[in-house]
């Protein structure tokens, strides 16, 4: 059985003030989508960092395909794709540079680099911009230059820190399948969103997340998951408060 | 991976605004400061010639040299911390240092990229400022070609690279600072450090020091003492590799 992609155990990360992770526990099985869903300041981001060795956990464990993470090495992070907060485009190369650039540093080769990226630019339709400088780029184009370089060396673990930011319905229905395909062909994705929006809502498991916890779990499909939302996000406080 | 961390690197550097214009106004301001002095001591401004103290009783390439040298150790400095803050700084303060995380290729190694792609920056750099600097001289009529000139050339070679070698802990400061910020103003401390130092003719075993002092009075400083400036960037290269690895996006 392959081994689980993403997995956290009681991960626990908490800033000055009391803001963070407590005790999060989160798996991402090969070939699921999984949605994070919490409102801002809820430690979505905090978690992602955690599992992708951005911060260091005050206790608790992450892992990638089994390997805790102090301890990967170069072959697993040439097998995880992520984006965190900002797109990392530099603003003096063109969106093809920047791909060319991403794809040598996700550890593609030279030989490959120029058939991945073609692949990549087509995939998220960034024909008419892959020879634009990325400081000319609008905030939905650079998001898609962004996602183009978390996804196009096939990567079997997906961090996406609200990835439908800035980007227009066919942005979205792109990611969607993009993210569809790599999840069928056995990849294990992790989403966030701040609210159940149109990436989210193609999860096979959603998780809402609150003052640093997963709080429960919704069900994909639901009739009226914004509500659903709502009602656990409230419970929480309403208990948390009492 | 290292291979792969410089050749992006460099990419990025040759494509950025910001070296070829520090690159342009360093040159286009060496050449003219030096220009500029050499007309006005050669005029008997008096203003100027207090100003260059014992330079200014220099005759020819030693003069021009000088004059250069005294720009450079200063000038090239602030230019070249600047530079160096900006590539490590701009990752802080673009967003752009999530995506140096979760990759085959270390953060340590895109720290030593970046140090490598600097001091190449620097030594094209300092190869320029002497072409320049032999222009001037031969335009404001030092002398001949001779070896006189030679040895205006390598000088002025010579206190480029060792003046961006001493440019380094700028690199540390931006990554602990998370910032341009933080480079820009160690930079500064490093100016004054070594302009006063050098000013009141001590420290020549001190790193910081010896290329200013080198600069205006030459054999007061030994090869010996010249060669340790290599340690900054070895020391200080060493401390923002490790800087970079244990890095956590905590702020």
């Amino acid at each position: 059985m392959a081994s689980v992609a993403i997995e956290a155990r009681g991960a626990h990360r908490a800033y000055r003030g009391g803001a963070g992770v407590h005790g999060v526990d989160l798996t991402v099985e090969p070939g699921e989508i999984h949605a994070l869903v919490g409102l801002n300041g809820a430690g979505k981001t905090t978690l992602m960092r955690l599992l992708l060795g951005m911060l260091r956990p005050d206790r608790g464990e992450v892992r990638l395909f089994g390997q805790p993470l102090p301890s990967a090495g170069r072959d697993v992070w040439a097998r995880v794709g992520h984006l965190v907060e900002t797109p990392s485009t530099y603003a003096e190369l063109t969106a093809r540079a920047n791909l060319e650039a991403a794809a040598r540093l996700r550890g593609v080769t030279r030989a490959e680099v120029a058939r991945v990226v073609d692949g990549a630019i087509a995939e998220l339709v960034l024909e008419a911009y892959a020879d634009v400088p990325a400081r000319r780029l609008s905030l939905g184009n650079r998001q898609r230059v962004g996602l183009a370089a978390a996804l196009l060396h096939e990567p079997s673990a997906i961090v996406l820190d609200e990835p439908g930011n800035g980007l227009d319905p066919s942005g979205v229905l792109l990611l969607r399948s993009a993210l569809r395909r790599r999840a069928d062909a056995g990849a294990g994705i992790l989403v966030s969103s701040h609210h159940l929006d149109e990436v989210a809502r193609i999860a096979d498991r959603i998780s809402v997340m609150n003052a640093g916890r997963i709080i429960g779990r919704m069900q994909p499909g639901g009739r009226d998951p914004e509500r659903e939302f709502f009602e656990l996000v409230l419970a929480d406080d309403v208990e948390r408060a009492s | 991976m290292i291979g792969v961390a410089v050749a992006v690197e460099a990419r990025r550097a040759l494509a950025s605004r910001v070296l070829r214009w520090t690159t342009l106004l360093l040159v286009v301001g060496l050449a003219l400061i030096v220009g500029g002095m050499t007309l006005a001591v050669r005029a008997g401004d008096p203003q100027v010639v207090a100003k260059l103290g014992i330079v200014a009783d220099l005759e020819g390439w030693a003069a021009v040299s000088a004059m250069a040298a005294q720009v450079t150790s200063a000038g090239a400095l602030v230019a070249m911390g600047v530079a160096l803050s900006w590539l490590f700084g701009r990752e802080f303060a673009e967003g752009t240092v999530a995506g140096l995380f979760a990759l085959p290729v270390s953060r340590a190694a895109t720290a030593v990229a970046k140090l490598l792609v600097f001091l190449t920056w620097v030594a094209a750099t300092a190869l320029v400022l002497g072409v320049a600097v032999w222009l001037v001289g031969a335009a404001s009529g030092a002398g001949a070609l001779d070896e006189a000139s030679a040895t205006a050339l390598g000088r002025q070679l010579l206190l480029g690279l060792l003046t961006g070698c001493i440019a380094t802990p700028a690199a540390w400061a931006a990554t602990l600072g998370r910032g341009l910020l933080p480079g820009i103003a160690t930079t500064i401390g490093i100016v004054v450090v070594s302009q006063v130092m050098a000013v009141a003719g001590v420290g020549a075993w001190f790193p910081f020091t010896a290329p200013a002092l080198w600069a205006i009075e030459p054999g007061t400083v030994s090869a010996a003492q010249l060669a340790l400036v290599a340690l900054v960037p070895l020391g200080f290269g060493a401390l923002t590799a490790l800087a970079w690895h244990r890095l956590q996006l905590d702020r």
